[in-house]
């Protein structure tokens, strides 16, 4: 999409031949455009539901939340969070679960702990610990096996009285045991439970409620810079959390070979290239948004004016 | 919550203990209370939305606790033996007491809560009654009130008819076919039912977290009657609801939040608050097992002739 995108914005653009923009700052303007778009989705799905309850929407076809949650839910992923200490969890970022989070969705705790101790052998894909009894441990396929050492995750895949083969969620072999001595855990993935958002103004008196104190059966849990913190304190280790988010879309780059004729040719197989991550239906918002840096960036305010205006009426049109 | 086999509720899996589920089938717990709340009273479309689910759990949590205190009628029993201190501590879950009874010879026998006070602090006092105190100007006590004293003895009278009553032993003779005491005249013109008790008695001191006895009662087993307020000592996963009272739950959380929310029309509380009391009535109603089988025994004693 994002060739498309460009080819259009350009051909708009390219009056008199005084149109051009640079790759570069194509790529800027389009991150600008897609975030824009990206958060608008947000309000969005605000609206609609406040025009349900207000009776103003329809079903099936005419079912526009729906629409907004589909899109939203691309950017949905399931992560389990990196122990910091205690009961301080790193939200999600680069380092730990790959992408950055735009909203914490959902935090669940698994609060069943089945074992727990050292891995003595080492095998690839495995965890191995000839001094525990895993199946009487009750350990089952699909429970969670946390590396406390590494911070690592996995899933169990098949059980024997010492061996656990280990997978991934998406079902590839996870070798998250590669060293002697690595601390585990293994959690019933049975038993989870949703942690609540608590505000700061509210978790210390929410801590000395006699009546409401979190518990493993109801969780709660704070946040404050990179860290989340979950309560009751005694959820401390890897493979207990995990969280839902939505993460930020990728930054689009339309990425290109080296010029021909004096332009730039696009190359989608260099490999720092990345497409939009909206749904075709948003092209023409992220031409126009696109549209509109541009012709910021050359002083060409009827592009500008006409960008806005088009986007407004496409705005009350779906209203 | 998934439903239990029959394996799992008989026999708990084989684990133990293996009674841990027995009658679980009449009790809905309070995770699963506040959960299909969450799910099915708040949200975008409900009456209830944005309310932090602690605050679902408090109302919830209050709900149970006034439903322990009478509707539930779940009463709990406990027995412990009195010694010669005539005490009885209080459970650690106690809140108010329905029957105490002294279990001998094989028969409960319910005591009378004594109309007067049996137990009293005291503070101890010079030969001018000035009250004493120690160099750090704290109030001296004594072990022992007299009052206390002479209970824990067995020296204190009773108004009562029992061992304590100070006609008890009391020495008469027979003349003539006929019995004679030496009751002072006047003194006793008839019988005060209210005291006509022959058993101990006991007067609870809610503070110090005791029952105190009259001295009939050194030795003996107490079988206390009481209600708790359902907490399960801070256990969550033990708490549970009788399941007719699932749907009265739910009203309850629902009306207590709408009460104590602005801007929520009066007419929408009223809906709420009688929904919520009638699901009540319903509730006790059911409970109370009102049926024919049942009120046979109790109708058949109409037919007793009264002397």
């Amino acid at each position: 999409m994002i060739n498309s995108v460009r080819n259009t914005v350009l051909s708009i653009l390219n009056k008199n031949n005084y149109g051009y923009i640079s790759p570069s700052d194509f790529n800027l303007f389009a991150k600008q455009a897609q975030m824009d778009i990206f958060e608008d989705y947000f309000y969005q799905y605000n609206y609609q539901i406040n025009k349900e309850n207000a009776r103003q929407s329809g079903t099936g076809f005419a079912d526009i939340k729906k629409q907004y949650e589909e899109v939203i839910d691309t950017f949905s992923l399931t992560n389990f969070l990196y122990h910091s200490n205690s009961n301080r969890f790193f939200v999600p970022n680069q380092l730990t679960t790959g992408d950055d989070y735009f909203l914490l969705n959902k935090v669940l705790v698994y609060t069943r702990l089945l074992a727990s101790g050292t891995n003595n052998v080492l095998g690839v894909g495995t965890l191995q610990d000839t001094t525990t009894d895993f199946q009487s441990a009750g350990v089952q396929v699909g429970d969670i096996v946390g590396n406390t050492t590494t911070n690592k995750t996995a899933y169990v895949s098949n059980v024997t009285t010492t061996i656990l083969t280990l997978v991934s969620i998406d079902g590839t072999s996870a070798n998250i045991f590669t060293a002697l001595n690595n601390g585990y855990v293994i959690y019933d993935d049975g038993v989870v439970t949703e942690a609540e958002k608590v505000t700061h103004s509210k978790i210390t008196m929410l801590n000395n409620s006699i009546l409401t104190a979190p518990s493993t059966m109801f969780p709660a849990y704070t946040q404050e810079s990179t860290i989340l913190s979950i309560f009751p304190v005694s959820i401390n280790t890897v493979g207990a959390v995990q969280c839902q988010y939505i993460r930020y879309p990728k930054d689009p780059k339309w990425t290109y070979v080296n010029l021909f004729g004096g332009e730039p040719s696009f190359d989608q197989s260099q490999p720092d290239y990345q497409d939009f991550e909206l749904p075709l239906e948003d092209e023409p918002t992220l031409i126009l948004k696109i549209l509109q840096y541009a012709g910021m960036s050359i002083r060409e305010i009827s592009a500008v004016q006409f960008a806005q205006a088009t986007e407004q009426k496409n705005d009350m049109d779906e209203k | 919550m998934a439903y239990l086999t029959t394996y799992q509720y008989y026999e708990n899996d084989g684990n133990l203990p293996l009674d841990a589920n027995w009658g679980s089938y009449q009790y809905v717990s309070l995770q699963d209370i506040v959960n299909n709340f969450m799910l099915m009273y708040a949200g975008n479309h409900s009456l209830v939305n944005n309310e932090e689910r602690y605050k679902i759990l408090f109302h919830a949590k209050r709900a149970i606790q006034e439903l322990n205190y009478d509707a539930f009628k779940e009463i709990k029993i406990l027995e412990l033996s009195v010694c010669d201190t005539l005490r009885y501590v209080l459970p650690h879950d106690y809140v108010n007491w329905v029957r105490i009874s002294m279990y001998k010879d094989g028969i409960l026998r319910p005591l009378t809560e004594n109309i007067q006070t049996n137990w009293s602090k005291a503070y101890l006092q010079d030969n001018d009654c000035r009250i004493l105190f120690d160099q750090d100007k704290n109030i001296l006590e004594p072990k022992y009130s007299g009052i206390d004293y002479d209970r824990i003895t067995g020296s204190k009278k009773s108004i009562y008819l029992n061992q304590g009553s100070p006609f008890n032993g009391m020495e008469g003779y027979y003349y003539d076919g006929l019995w004679y005491f030496d009751y002072e005249i006047g003194a006793r013109f008839g019988l005060n039912t209210e005291t006509a008790n022959f058993n101990p008695t006991f007067k609870i001191d809610k503070k110090a977290g005791v029952i105190n006895f009259s001295s009939g009662m050194s030795g003996q087993l107490c079988i206390l009657e009481y209600v708790s307020d359902g907490m399960e000592g801070g256990d969550n996963s033990l708490i549970t609801v009788n399941k007719l009272f699932e749907d009265y739950m739910y009203a309850y959380i629902e009306y207590s939040i709408l009460n104590s929310k602005l801007g929520v029309q009066e007419y929408i509380i009223n809906r709420a608050r009688k929904r919520k009391g009638s699901l009540l009535r319903n509730a006790k109603i059911r409970l109370s097992n009102i049926h024919p089988g049942r009120l046979l025994m109790n109708m058949r004693g109409k037919d007793k002739w009264l002397k």
